[in-house]
């Protein structure tokens, strides 16, 4: 996933991506697994928020993340307008483990509509779907309708299935909110890139700010480090980082 | 969440005084003396200025450090020579104190003087040269003989572990002191001196507890003799056991060790330590590692606090051993992501003493209790100290270092971010002005940079740096490191354009400042200049005008911009996250209901603060009258300020309910303010008992009108509080508005009042329940209804005599309510098997009439709606109850209406109808209604229905009409009659029944047996007071139905005022006894006016509180 460098010949354009969700449920972990395709158990937790990007080639263009990747620790929800200020997407990460993670995700995706940009783009991901074991998405919903007895089950069978959010409900959640909805692993990988690749696709054509020219105002074209993002795709209009 | 609002009115006033370091105990805008002092010297808040006066101190001159050791038990300290600083000495309760920084706080309480505090970077750090002795500490002071000085003291110290038994450091450190003052002065001071060293004796065993957990002692015992070496080696923290950070060649640890240890032999160590010029610069210079933590303690103060409460931290460990906590909770979370690539924290034992620091700290601080950050701050502390010390500095870095940066808002994060951006833009215009163009927001870049004191943003070993000599001048060099970091890459971050950019530019910095600064110089010395070194000399040299006052000064600036930014959001997020019931409500009623929540908790807390002060001034009064005043103000200023520091309250318990919903509707208000002269009926249920003379001047409801208490109101109470936690939350409170406000359904709002009294839920109300109704329905109807005139037009109408319409509503209720008791009796249910099959065709030939009833119920409202408002028809609006059904069972003769055409006719035969609805009245026999007879009786009657359709719910007046602050008490005196008429009814017929209730069997079985031998209990006591006064009656009767034809056909009550009076006073009475005449000679009837019975008084005293205005 290593950026190809900042003269692709596809259009391309940069999105602002922000990350929220509940303290743990493993938003810089997925952020990882995209951005270095690489999992650390022990993460540092993030403070205030992580700033991270990479690059999604599309067949028709390229789309730049710059990733917000905020805490998740209740009393840093005041800080958070800081961070999903002007953002064009939104990543609102629970943890399929723990049902109360789902709710607060709820809660950001409420905020999300009434305060970020209009158009933004919010993908539903339900994170560390490999502690599920297979196909339990069903018999967890019978597990949900009876919430209590199911409490320790996930620790101590051999089935290890610690899921306690069904996958249906949280789907249901995100088609009635017209939100993307996936279940990731950041751990093992799964769906990690296709929740970018499909947040992607989902921005309008129209929001992108399309391929950045000469002529933003304090534009240099100074030669980036690849590594990092050359623009935002702020109302500032075009600016300069992309060769075409 | 929701707690925020309240916070954030709490740091309003916790920012207030503008400090330097937050100071809580000073309500005034400027700080006070004593926390100045406090803070320059890092004192414990127990520590207050006792005395102060100028004075030299000499050292003798080996304390200067040559380089060579002195020899330490040197006496021949000789005046003259040496070190001299001129300066401040202080007494406190257990310190003495000297510092050459000006430090006088004579004329205090002026930022002035709080600027002399903050000190200049280079040199002298905060407290400047001096030093800041525990009295307990002190061995020995010595008056010296002296031709120079009218006082000269020497002073001995323990200088290290009070029990050392070494004889090769027999006497601790010696200092000269030459008071400068006159006679008295020194006197004085000498005296509080004695006094104070007496006292401090007793802290000597603390004083060597503590020392002995310091490295210092370890480090200059080791070369004492044979016995010290056995001495276990102190904890110095966990790098003790997994290495320090960073190589310890390079830092040159051992050679700044040796430093050290010359300067602490010569100049004290822990408690003794002397702070000279030189221990500023081997501050600056970094702390050699096993000193690290010690120093860091001495130089916070942390140190004090650990002396003042050496068990603390265990004790509190101790005493919260095995409970949880949502901190604790969030702790775990963090624990194995603290820090993470020092080995130290992938071990048990590391994560252990995280984990417990936190969670100590979270039980002694619970308003703040865990905040992401902390744990990264703590794991660091914990590489250089033990649990312990870690505990005491945390403690010292959420309260005065960082205020409110930990907070579960946050605000101390926000505002310092405002104030660096000002900072930046003041001192760095150009780049400001790029990152404005750029829209780049500064803050997401510099937020974790004060948030953990650089410590994830730069390499450790770097980060520590500035936490050394943060921990010595304070918070100021958070920013100077900031901005010196912006200067230094000032060139670069003008090219960046966006986030992205900028904070690689600054990351790349952070990762290269041990390269050299100037790679390319010729000059060797030059080229060793590492970045970091640069970024020290930058920020302490470029930005040394940066001075805790600056800081202090913007903090003020922008501290209300900041809190407002905050609470918008926190109402924002608190009210979208209310659950789904919320979304039956407007935004603006929404708002509404959150402000009014919050305002509601917060005033009463602040009264009751406020009533708590006069409880102890008065309570001090009693002691000594005179000086009282002032000590009294004072101590309300510390007690405002310590409670802005707890746990915000976001339940409402139910007095507080009251007087929230006195603010929404009209109907909570009560109609006897418990004024001095109230009677004992009211105080009873008043916030303060019944000690109405102790209370204090202020109303115990603030400002806003006193709350009414009734049973409804706690019905709605325990109806809202799901959680039965006896109190509500706003999410109950919203979800409860959205129950009765959120739906235009009637049928919907019958429902829930009927479940209001469902008491157990099984869908039946029985006869006292539907008596509670009916008395609720007048509570709720006695202010009438949210209609378009506001509140206060509505409440001049009652007190400046009623307009015709308005009084006409009333009416029409009145006879509503009993219209309504009088049917739900009759279509009741009778709560026996037996009847169930009669019942229901009653019930299905009852639902046929009922479709009439309704067009005859229309005609009767047709009737009274022309009737004059008068005392008359007060009275004859009594009776529609019983005109109803009988009009119902469609016998117009045996109406017992009191014009006088019917009276005629009143003993007549009843129908067979009447006597079958009748007999479900007999006590005896336990009835019900249920909700489709509810609904039903609700439905027949107009009034009724209109008020369940709109009227109860508009009665809750949110957002849109604001209720208005009425003086009410002049107006509100025109009720207290009726109010204290109908307690008094109520409160009699209960006595009453209680006692007759005790002898009776209950017919029934169990709860509901009980409430039906009250009833007939107390209609027993009905009729008795009816047949008493049946005597009287006929006559009265006749007299009053004259009075009434005359009202009836003269609208003009001012023609002749004193014959209404007389009327008036007639009727009261009169109804009453016109009930009892129809009930006390006929058996049924009789019970059937006996369940209204409450319901007439209450009518009565209606009539009674119109004969008081007119009368006005």
């Amino acid at each position: 996933m290593a950026d190809s460098g900042a003269t692709q010949p596809k259009p391309s354009s940069s999105v602002k991506l922000v990350l929220l969700g509940e303290a743990a449920v493993g938003k810089s972990s997925l952020v990882m697994r995209f951005v270095n395709n690489d999992f650390q158990e022990n993460k540092e937790p993030t403070i205030g928020a992580a700033f991270l990007t990479q690059k999604c080639n599309l067949p028709t263009r390229t789309i730049k993340f710059e990733i917000w990747d905020t805490a998740g620790q209740e009393r840093f929800a005041s800080l958070a307008p800081m961070y999903y200020r002007n953002a064009q997407a939104a990543l609102v990460v629970y943890d399929i483990t723990k049902p109360s993670s789902l709710t607060k995700a709820q809660h950001w995706v409420a905020e999300l509509h009434r305060q970020a940009s209009p158009g933004i783009v919010i993908a539903l991901v339900g994170n560390k779907s490999d502690l599920a074991s297979e196909g339990t998405s069903d018999a967890a919903d019978e597990a949900d309708a009876a919430p209590a007895a199911d409490g320790d089950a996930g620790a101590e069978g051999e089935s290890t299935d610690a899921r306690r959010v069904p996958t249906k409900t949280a789907m249901a959640y995100a088609d009635e909110e017209g939100l993307l909805f996936f279940e990731t692993s950041a751990k093992t990988g799964q769906n990690v890139a296709e929740v970018f690749t499909a947040i992607a696709n989902a921005i309008p054509e129209t929001s992108l700010k399309g391929p950045r020219g000469v002529g933003g105002q304090t534009n240099l074209g100074r030669q980036e480090d690849a590594r990092v993002n050359l623009g935002s795709a702020r109302a500032e209009g075009p600016k300069e980082g992309c060769a075409c | 969440m929701f707690s925020l609002a309240n916070l954030v009115q709490k740091a309003q006033q916790f920012i207030e005084p503008a400090l330097p370091i937050s100071n809580p105990t000073s309500s005034d805008h400027r700080p006070s003396k004593a926390t100045l002092f406090r803070h320059q010297f890092r004192l414990p808040d127990s520590q207050s200025p006792l005395q102060e006066i100028t004075a030299e101190l000499t050292l003798s001159p080996h304390h200067s450090t040559r380089g060579t050791a002195g020899d330490p038990t040197s006496q021949e300290k000789e005046l003259g020579k040496g070190n001299h600083y001129v300066g401040k000495l202080h007494l406190s309760e257990q310190y003495l104190c000297f510092s050459t920084q000006a430090s006088s706080f004579l004329n205090s309480a002026s930022l002035t003087s709080s600027s002399s505090f903050t000190g200049q970077t280079h040199g002298a750090g905060p407290a400047g040269n001096g030093f800041t002795l525990p009295l307990c500490a002190i061995r020995r002071v010595e008056r010296l003989h002296s031709q120079s000085y009218m006082f000269a003291l020497a002073i001995t110290t323990w200088n290290g572990n009070p029990d050392t038994k070494s004889k090769s450091a027999p006497s601790g450190q010696r200092l000269t002191i030459q008071l400068a003052g006159s006679r008295q002065q020194c006197e004085r001071f000498c005296d509080a001196l004695k006094k104070g060293l007496r006292e401090g004796v007793k802290d000597v065993e603390n004083l060597r507890t503590v020392v002995g957990q310091c490295y210092s002692e370890y480090l200059l015992l080791d070369e004492a003799d044979e016995a010290s070496k056995q001495r276990e080696h102190p904890d110095t923290g966990l790098g003790l056991i997994y290495r320090y950070p960073g190589n310890a060649r390079k830092l040159r640890d051992a050679t700044k060790i040796r430093l050290w240890k010359e300067y602490l032999k010569e100049n004290g160590r822990t408690a003794t330590l002397i702070r000279q010029p030189t221990f500023h610069k081997l501050i600056r210079v970094g702390l050699p590692n096993r000193l690290r933590g010690e120093i860091w303690e001495l130089t916070s103060g942390s140190f004090f606090l650990r002396l003042e409460k050496p068990k603390l931290y265990t004790e509190t460990l101790a005493k919260f051993s095995g409970r949880e906590s949502l901190a604790i909770d969030e702790i775990e979370k963090d624990l194995n992501r603290s820090l993470p690539e020092y080995p130290g924290f992938q071990s048990e034992e590391g994560i252990g003493r995280l984990r417990r620091v936190l969670t100590a700290y979270s039980w002694t601080n619970e308003s703040v209790g865990y905040c992401q950050a902390m744990n990264i701050v703590v794991a660091a502390l914990l590489i250089y100290m033990s649990e312990e010390q870690a505990f005491f500095l945390l403690s010292v870095l959420c309260d005065r270092l960082l205020p409110g940066y930990y907070s579960t808002t946050m605000y101390g994060t926000l505002l310092d971010q405002r104030v660096f951006e000002s900072l930046v833009e003041k001192t760095m215009p150009i780049l400001w002005d790029h990152l404005v163009k750029s829209d780049v927001q500064l803050s997401v870049v510099s937020l974790p940079w004060f948030l953990s004191l650089y410590i994830n943003s730069m390499p450790l070993i770097f980060a520590f740096r500035v936490l050394d000599v943060f921990f010595l001048e304070g918070p100021k060099v958070l920013f100077q490191i900031g901005l010196a970091i912006l200067r230094i890459n000032g060139e670069e971050l003008l090219d960046a354009t966006d986030d992205g950019t900028f904070i690689s530019v600054l990351k790349s910095y952070f990762a290269r400042l041990d390269e050299s600064a100037h790679p390319k110089s010729e000059n060797p010395k030059l080229r060793a200049v590492t970045r970091f070194q640069e970024l020290m000399v930058v920020a302490f040299k470029e930005f040394s005008n940066i001075t805790q006052n600056t800081i202090s000064e913007q903090r003020a600036k922008h501290k209300d911009a900041v809190l407002a930014n905050i609470e918008s959001f926190t109402k924002r997020t608190s009210i979208r996250n209310l659950g789904p019931d919320s979304k039956r409500l407007n935004i603006e009623d929404l708002g509404f209901l959150y402000d009014r929540f919050y305002a509601v908790l917060y005033e009463r807390q602040q009264r009751a603060e406020i009533l708590q002060q006069e409880a102890n001034r008065k309570a001090k009064a009693e002691k000594s009258k005179a000086a009282t005043i002032v000590t009294g103000f004072s101590g309300e200023n510390v007690q405002k300020g310590r409670v802005a520091l707890g746990p915000s309250p976001t339940q409402m318990d139910y007095d507080a309910f009251r007087e929230f919903l006195a603010g929404i509707a009209k109907w909570a208000i009560t109609d006897s303010p418990s004024s001095p002269d109230t009677n004992t009926l009211q105080t009873a249920h008043s916030y303060f008992g019944g000690s109405t003379r102790s209370r204090p001047p202020s109303s115990p409801w603030g400002s806003g009108p006193e709350p009414a208490d009734h049973e409804f109101m706690r019905r709605l109470f325990r109806r809202w509080d799901v959680d039965m936690a006896d109190s509500l939350s706003l999410q109950n409170v919203v979800s409860g508005f959205a129950q009765v406000k959120g739906t235009k359904d009637i049928m919907a709002n019958i429902s829930y009042f009927f479940e209001l009294y469902d008491d157990d839920g099984d869908g039946r109300v029985d006869r006292e329940g539907i008596l509670r109704i009916s008395e609720a329905l007048l509570f709720l109807s006695r202010r009438g209804f949210g209609d378009s005139a506001s509140p206060s037009a509505s409440m001049t109408d009652v007190h400046g005599g009623e307009s015709p319409e308005r009084s006409n509503r009333d009416e029409h209720f009145l006879s509503s309510v009993s219209a309504f008791i009088r049917r739900c009796f009759e279509y009741a249910d009778p709560d026996h098997p037996s009847h169930q099959s009669n019942q229901a065709l009653n019930e299905a030939n009852e639902d046929l009439d009922n479709f009439s009833i309704g067009a005859d119920d229309e005609d009767d409202l047709i009737d009274l709606k022309s009737a004059p408002p008068s005392p008359t028809v007060a009275k004859s609006s009594k009776e529609p109850s019983a005109q109803a059904s009988v009009q119902r069972s469609g016998l117009d003769s045996s109406n017992p209406d009191s014009k006088p055409e019917r009276n005629g006719s009143e003993p007549s035969i009843k129908s067979d109808k009447v006597k079958a609805a009748n007999a479900a009245l007999d006590p005896n026999k336990p009835l019900y209604i249920t909700l489709p007879t509810f609904r039903m009786v609700i439905l027949a009657d107009e009034v009724l229905e209109q008020f369940f359709e709109v009227g109860f719910a508009s009665s809750f007046r949110l957002a849109s009409t604001t209720h208005s602050q009425l003086p009410m008490s002049s107006n509100l005196t025109t009720f207290s009659n009726a109010g204290k008429q109908v307690s008094a009814v109520s409160a009699g017929l209960g006595g009453v029944v209680g006692g007759a209730g005790a002898g009776v069997v209950p017919p029934g079985k169990g709860l509901r047996g009980m409430l039906d031998n009250i009833v007939s209990d107390g209609m027993r006591v009905a009729a008795e007071v009816r047949r008493r006064m049946e005597e009287a009656q006929k006559e009265m009767d006749k007299e009053a139905r004259y009075g009434r034809d005359d009202e009836d056909e003269d609208e003009e009550p001012s023609t002749k005022d004193a014959d209404l009076l007389e009327g008036a006073e007639t009727a009261g009475v009169d109804t009453s006894k016109d009930a009892a005449s129809s009930a006390g000679l006929l058996t049924p009837d009789s019970s059937l006016s006996g369940e209204i019975n409450p319901n007439r008084n209450r009518s009565a005293s209606d009539a009674s509180r119109k004969v008081v205005e007119f009368e006005r």
